[in-house]
């Protein structure tokens, strides 16, 4: 009987799952098995699986020692009186509660001041190295506008010529930069549909396969259209384009009849699967990269995702910039610049006075030759002299990050300068590129930033299978969308759809290195970050309760949720986290 | 005594396996923080100290959830847990109907003494996931509001709008009556809700079949006898019952309200209702017992239906770990209690 199966699968011990132990903790884990939990890097410490499966790491030899922790702290608790201890827990910042053993480090030391403080890990050596570029084609940086020595407004002087010399150096950008010239170490032969006929679930062990849905619409329609819509990447995942045709057709009316948020991925998720379907090229993603920045703008309006990102990086900026005279911002994701005002006037008004900040902005081409770049820095310098912060830029167009040598960058050196370098939304875009992102993430490390932080959307849309990225993104956008919904109609909300539904698009319908809509995971992001020589610099609880704050304030309470994740902070929708902001640092073998 | 605190740690100490004692022993002391003596809480420490885990529509170890918005207005969500297919179920397949002739659907309420955690707790979402397994059921865990930010009847009405909502889905419906079999469940203060969700259920002509409350929190001004034994020495305080009813109960409302003393003064009789059988969990080691055991008198005298497990040397939060004989003896007889009808 089917229930029988569900109901009882043997003894109570073993059904419970891989994560019972069948002795008490008392006994050691034996070494001779090997977990399916995440694995120390020793291999023979291993946490306690009933906890982890709780969301807390302590490994089964130290316990006794965490036990003893505890009994210490709540002694130290006893002895504050009790407005005191609520003050003390504000008053303390917190950090990644799920590494139980550290954390009770931290509040042992806080409530016992005497204790000696974590020394700082010493200054590495610095040594810039300067690695021959693997690609044929150069980044080529725009002027320098804004000198050290001189004043943070624009030299006036020079501008008129220096204009002249940009527009001509753009003009040769242009065609250096163009996709017809680019040429790619690898090229795949872009693959519309696979022939492969696996079920929907992976049985990759790499990654977590974890598939987070939110039902937002129980309705009848809204069923049968998400049943369409699967039934209709499956057809193109096994090649059965005749019915996917089919399918995406009834799709279109079945959209139609909906409202809200499902009529809208609907539709986006169906033109995408059409493109793919009759092989139109997507529309030109890679060139309009103006369109790109206003989509983001109306984005950045609408729904506090990009202002999280931007509010969560810049604070752990501003940490890591303790203390530092002179800093040195690199972003990857310059854009609009939109980030920046708020971390300078952070810095205009710390304690000990704002350092001299300089700002590298790295972003795509234009479409129109203009040197949007330098315009950014324009209204950038101009706010810096507003507020009294000593300012210097420079723009550089590439049309990958890929394409940047840690020399072009002007570095100085880290005793004189502290580097943080910044990205939202852009290093998920190398992962089509072999050897993309080993190339920028060697650059940062020459860089030798006292942080990096990194945004992406946290969400694994770039696994080997067609049908799994797009049940994936299916689950995402809908989330994404819903959350929108709550927003009131204007312009903004309309372009803010039309932003995400151009990354709908580029996920579903193009392939190779066209694809660019490479989100992945926080965990596969961390493998990756990890096993290239940086360690985590974990947020705390101050910078979770501020950006708690501020989501409340703005958009009035309502579905979203901040989540903290082993030291990095999500921002979801209700129970589904949609984006990570994570920071790095060098790992101390580095 | 300077040596009695130390002598009260260590006792907690011998009654329950070491992970266990570390679990709530750490609860126990974040929770400590979060409490202020003005009657506030602090809700973003809380919520970044608390380990949640998303759903997951693969399965895992034979079920899969998944998260479903009820009512928009209060942001109420709920956590679906489902066995998993013969087949690996594809996301259309969510809310397939339920495949069998008596299918129990379990709502189910964390604990959390009306403050703390939420339905993607992990611990909570671990014990529904065991629930699951072990019954062959389904589980729908309500995410209620809580106090104080939303004080009685907040939470009630949470449950109360679950239960409709569970109550009309025609894919939880069970073949053999084309009716939903629920039975109410809940830890602590989900242990309260149950109880009080039952109530409106049978005034308003819901059937549920059964209702489990493990450890479930319930009070008044008295001292007993319990409380004064038991206090402070296994994990949990007189002071910090006090605290979170206060933080619960209307404001200037007293321990004798009918949601803290459901058989007090106060309260309305169940006598002549047909309220569902209940399954009353009381920890030994719990300084609440007395209680939890005035409730279960109160159901007997009431005519109604109870049946009492005392476990003598359970602490509060034994069902979080399946590390000790007092979890599997209470999930088999929870197990028993809503398949009974399918003997």
């Amino acid at each position: 009987m089917k229930r029988d199966l569900h109901q009882f699968q043997g003894p109570p011990q073993s059904r419970l799952s891989n994560h019972v132990s069948s002795s008490s903790s008392s006994l050691p884990v034996s070494k001779d098995k090997m977990m399916m939990v995440k694995e120390e890097e020793d291999g023979g410490n291993m946490d306690d699986e009933l906890l982890a499966v709780l969301g807390y790491k302590v490994r089964s030899s130290e316990m006794a020692e965490v036990a003893l922790k505890l009994e210490q702290l709540e002694t130290m608790m006893g002895n504050v009186q009790e407005d005191g201890l609520s003050q003390f827990a504000t008053d303390t910042v917190h950090y990644n509660p799920s590494e139980l053993c550290t954390w009770l480090d931290s509040m042992l030391s806080e409530l016992n001041p005497s204790s000696d403080p974590i020394l700082p890990s010493p200054e590495i050596n610095n040594s810039f190295l300067t690695g021959a570029s693997d690609y044929d084609l150069k980044v080529i940086p725009g002027n320098a506008i804004y000198r050290r020595s001189n004043q943070f407004a624009i030299d006036s002087s020079s501008s008129s010529s220096s204009n002249q010399a940009v527009n001509n150096q753009n003009k040769r950008l242009k065609s250096c930069s163009s996709p017809d010239s680019m040429i790619t170490t690898n090229s795949t032969t872009p693959q519309i549909g696979t022939t492969v006929t696996t079920t929907a679930t992976t049985t990759t062990a790499a990654a977590e396969s974890t598939r987070a849905v939110i039902l937002v619409d129980s309705q009848e329609n809204g069923v049968r259209l998400v049943h369409a819509l699967m039934a209709c990447a499956e057809a193109i995942q096994n090649n059965n384009l005749t019915i996917a045709e089919a399918l995406v057709k009834q799709i279109g009316f079945l959209a139609v009849s909906q409202a809200g948020a499902m009529r809208k991925v609907a539709t986006y998720f169906a033109e995408a699967l059409a493109r793919r379907i009759y092989r139109l090229s997507p529309p030109q993603n890679q060139i309009d990269h103006s369109i790109s920045d206003t989509l983001q703008m109306h984005f950045y309006e609408t729904c506090p995702y990009l202002k999280f990102a931007h509010f969560t990086a810049n604070q752990a900026i501003l940490e890591a910039f303790e203390g530092k005279k002179r800093v040195h911002v690199i972003d990857f994701s310059m854009n609009q610049g939109l980030q920046w005002p708020a971390l300078m006037q952070a810095l205009a008004v710390r304690e000990g006075g704002p350092p001299i900040f300089r700002l590298t902005g790295i972003g795509p081409p234009a479409a129109d030759n203009s040197d949007h770049l330098h315009e950014v820095g324009c209204k950038l310098a101009q706010f810096a002299e507003a507020i009294h912060v000593e300012f210097e830029y420079r723009g550089f167009v590439a049309n990958s990050l890929a394409d940047l040598d840690a020399s072009m960058l002007e570095l100085r050196p880290s005793e004189t300068e502290a580097v943080a370098v910044n990205s939202v939304f852009e290093l998920h875009k190398l992962l089509g590129r072999p050897g993309g992102i080993e190339k920028v993430l060697s650059v940062v490390k020459q860089v030798k930033p006292v942080i990096f932080t990194v945004v992406e959307q946290e969400s694994n849309h770039n696994g080997p299978v067609f049908l799994d990225r797009f049940t994936e993104s299916l689950h995402y956008y809908s989330t994404l969308f819903d959350s929108l919904e709550g927003a009131p109609n204007s312009q903004d909300k309309v372009m803010s759809e039309v932003y995400l539904g151009k990354q709908i698009c580029n996920l579903v319908a193009c392939e190779g290195p066209d694809r660019v809509e490479r989100h992945e995971t926080l965990s596969q992001w961390g493998n990756r970050f990890g096993s290239s020589g940086f360690a985590p610099a974990l947020i705390g609880s101050d910078t979770f309760k501020l950006a708690s704050m501020l989501l409340a304030h703005n958009n009035g309470g309502q579905g979203y949720r901040v989540e903290e994740n082993n030291g990095c902070l999500m921002l979801g929708w209700h129970t589904r986290p949609l984006i990570t902001t994570s920071a790095w640092k060098l790992s101390a073998a580095h | 005594m300077a040596g009695s605190d130390e002598v009260n740690l260590i006792e907690s100490k011998t009654v329950v396996p070491l992970n266990t004692w570390v679990l709530i022993s750490n609860f126990k002391l974040a929770y400590n923080l979060l409490r202020r003596p003005d009657g506030t809480f602090n809700r973003h420490l809380a919520e970044f100290l608390d380990r949640k885990v998303p759903a997951n529509a693969n399965p895992v170890d034979g079920v899969f959830s998944f998260d479903v918005i009820i009512d928009r207005q209060t942001n109420l969500l709920s956590r679906v847990y489902r066995p998993a297919y013969a087949t690996p179920p594809s996301v259309i397949d969510l809310q397939n109907p339920v495949d069998g002739e008596i299918v129990p659907v379990i709502v189910f309420f964390h604990g959390g003494s009306f403050a703390h955690s939420s339905a993607n707790s992990a611990i909570y979402d671990t014990l529904c996931r065991r629930l699951v397994g072990l019954c062959g059921c389904v589980v729908i865990s309500v995410n209620y509001r809580r106090a104080p930010e939303n004080r009685y009847p907040c939470a009630y009405d949470d449950g109360w709008a679950a239960l409709n909502w569970v109550n009309s889905s025609s894919w939880l419906k069970s073949k053999k009556d084309s009716k939903v079999h629920i039975f109410l469940a809940g830890d602590s203060s989900g242990g309260n809700i149950v109880h009080h969700v039952a109530v409106r259920a049978v005034e308003s002509g819901i059937d549920v079949l059964g209702n489990i409350l493990l450890n479930p929190m319930f009070g008044g001004t008295e001292r007993t006898e319990s409380e004064k034994r038991l206090d402070g020495k296994y994990f949990v305080t007189v002071r910090d019952r006090d605290w979170y009813w206060k933080a619960f109960l209307p404001e200037g409302e007293d321990r004798e309200h009918p949601a803290c003393s459901p058989f007090g003064p106060r309260s309305k009789s169940l006598e002549g209702l047909n309220f569902p059988k209940s399954l009353v969990v009381v920890a030994g080691l719990d300084l609440i017992q007395d209680w939890q055991l005035k409730y279960a008198e109160g159901l007997k005298k009431a005519c109604q239906e109870v049946k009492l497990l005392y476990l003598e040397q359970a602490t509060i939060g034994f069902y979080l770990l399946p590390n000790n004989n007092h979890f599997h003896n209470v999930m088999d007889e929870i197990a028993a209690f809503v398949n009974a009808e399918c003997q």
